[in-house]
């Protein structure tokens, strides 16, 4: 019964590390939806609104999740080694939650667009993503097309925050690994992604230009396979590492 | 079943500088262990080999007869509880006990009752702990996690002593209800000595000395009696420590053959057991080791 209860000791942990992962930052979700639906209102009172206001909670909630993905797997490490877990169920329960917290925030994201969609539709507003070249989201088939790389594009960051979160567990210098990770991540997430790169002014323009006129399934593809690389080379890194000595 | 521990010719290297280096150590099942060593020995670093905190440069560890490394059925029934504890210092007391119940041999209602009994603030987050407290933590998750093989790395360094004599107490009354082998490490050596059936002395990444206490402690003795013929008796003889009152004195030697018992009989001067922490003194001086 015991050995039973270990075989599967890796998945409740996963399982466990998503759902505390959601009762953690519930608050911090339920926030950005009311954000996103409160103030677009607040501008309509004066103006049109023309912009969604959901792109830009979802976006956050890409950084968010590659700082879930890192501080969840650096935090974890010692105390998870210390309970008698092994860094391969670690390395598994870590996967399991990545893609648990991708796929939930993805659909959260895909149906925050939909219900844009109809609340901007009900005040006779434009659902249009805000960029040198506007998008408009014409339809809810508009729309959908546009959130549907949600789940994928969470997951890559998920990864690469799994990745640098385990290479400076593992290594003093382990930071240097952003170096490579921050402008691939950003460049797959602008391949992905039918819209211009979202964020502030220098990092726009360090990846604009690099994913020009590539076909999105080809960027999912591309971020498909770095998101396994990432994932393979961040177990590589969790089953290497030593727990650090405490400090005094 | 309680585990035994086997180290076959181990190394453990930080960067050039090695911090244990071609360790033999065999430590039987069911027994409880001391673990001695000056700051720097290499006491966490041997403790965190054997619960695989950390691989060996070299050689192997074996607990239970099998490698630890990686070994789920093994590290699931060790425990290694360092100083403060492994935690989140963002969860509470109460997520720290739950979280025990990964181990298929915790026990939550031990838990519960160990947190009742140390007075542990259940809805309390761990960083709002006072140190001592953090401490009784630790120890708690060490007793109720009910391994086969549970090892204290200075745990108890923050606790008052009344609360380490109650962890010693409650340790030794799992130990009694459930044998299995248990390793102490702590510079507090004479407060622990009593509850101790093995010491294991580590120096400067080596075991300098793998012995029963009483094995150890008979190497030397404590002679007390008239001054004058305690000074005869221990002329020439290296001492550990001495105390005079009055007409009085008391002498601890390393070591009392035969010949000098039955000398310190015949004149009247009573025989005593050496002090643990003079012996470790006395064998880790670095004078005596030619350091």
């Amino acid at each position: 019964m015991s050995d039973l209860s270990l075989a599967a000791r890796r998945y409740r942990l996963g399982l466990g590390m998503f759902t505390e992962g959601v009762k953690y930052f519930a608050g911090w979700i339920v926030a950005a939806v009311v954000l996103a639906f409160l103030v677009p209102f607040i501008i309509g009172q004066w103006a049109d609104v023309s912009q969604s206001g959901w792109y830009h909670a979802a976006n956050v909630g890409k950084i968010c999740t590659a700082i879930v993905g890192g501080g969840f797997l650096y935090t974890m490490m010692p105390t998870m080694i210390a309970q008698g877990v092994t860094r391969r169920e670690l390395a598994t329960a870590t996967g399991l939650f990545g893609l648990l917290w991708s796929a939930a925030l993805g659909l959260v994201a895909i149906a925050g667009f939909l219900v844009e969609h109809a609340y901007y539709g009900l005040l006779d507003w434009t659902q249009g993503i805000d960029q040198d070249t506007p998008l408009p989201l014409e339809s809810y088939g508009h729309a959908f097309e546009f959130a549907a790389h949600y789940p994928l594009v969470f997951a890559l960051y998920f990864t690469g925050g799994a990745l640098v979160s385990a290479a400076i567990y593992r290594s003093d210098s382990g930071w240097l690994v952003l170096i490579p990770v921050i402008p691939i991540g950003l460049a797959l997430d602008d391949l992905l992604s039918s819209s211009e790169p979202w964020g502030p002014g220098w990092m726009v323009r360090f990846v604009t230009g690099l994913a020009d006129d590539v076909d999105p399934w080809i960027g999912a593809v591309l971020t498909a396979a770095f998101i396994v690389l990432g994932a393979w080379i961040t177990r590589r890194l969790i089953l290497d590492s030593a727990i650090r000595a405490k400090q005094a | 079943m309680s585990f035994t521990v086997n180290l076959r010719d181990v190394t453990l290297k930080y960067g050039d500088a090695d911090a244990l280096a071609d360790v033999d150590l065999t430590l039987e099942a069911g027994k409880i262990y001391g673990l001695l060593g000056r700051n720097g020995a290499g006491k966490t670093s041997l403790l965190s080999l054997i619960a695989a905190f950390r691989r060996p440069t070299g050689g192997d560890v074996l607990v239970g007869g099998e490698p630890v490394w990686e070994n789920a059925p093994v590290v699931s029934r060790v425990a290694l509880v360092r100083e403060g504890g492994d935690f989140d210092d963002a969860d509470t007391v109460k997520d720290v006990l739950a979280s025990g119940e990964l181990r298929p041999s915790f026990d939550p209602d031990y838990a519960a009752k160990l947190a009742d009994k140390f007075e542990l603030p259940l809805k309390k987050k761990v960083r709002e702990l006072s140190r001592g407290k953090r401490s009784v933590l630790a120890a708690v998750t060490g007793l109720a996690a009910r391994a086969e093989l549970t090892m204290f790395d200075e745990v108890h360094l923050g606790m008052d002593a009344p609360t380490r004599d109650a962890f010693y107490k409650e340790l030794l009354a799992e130990y009694m209800d459930r044998p299995h082998t248990v390793v102490l490490s702590t510079h507090l050596i004479d407060e622990v000595a009593n509850y101790l059936e093995e010491v294991v002395i580590v120096d400067r990444g080596r075991v300098l000395v793998h012995q029963p206490v009483e094995t150890l402690q008979g190497r030397g003795a404590t002679l007390t009696g008239a001054a004058d013929r305690v000074d005869e008796l221990t002329e020439g003889l290296e001492l550990l420590a001495e105390q005079r009152l009055g007409g009085t004195k008391s002498a601890t030697v390393a070591a009392l053959d035969a010949d000098l018992r039955a000398r310190a009989a015949a004149a009247g001067v009573e025989i005593g057991p050496v002090g643990l922490q003079d012996l470790f003194i006395h064998l880790t001086n670095p004078d005596r080791n030619g350091a």
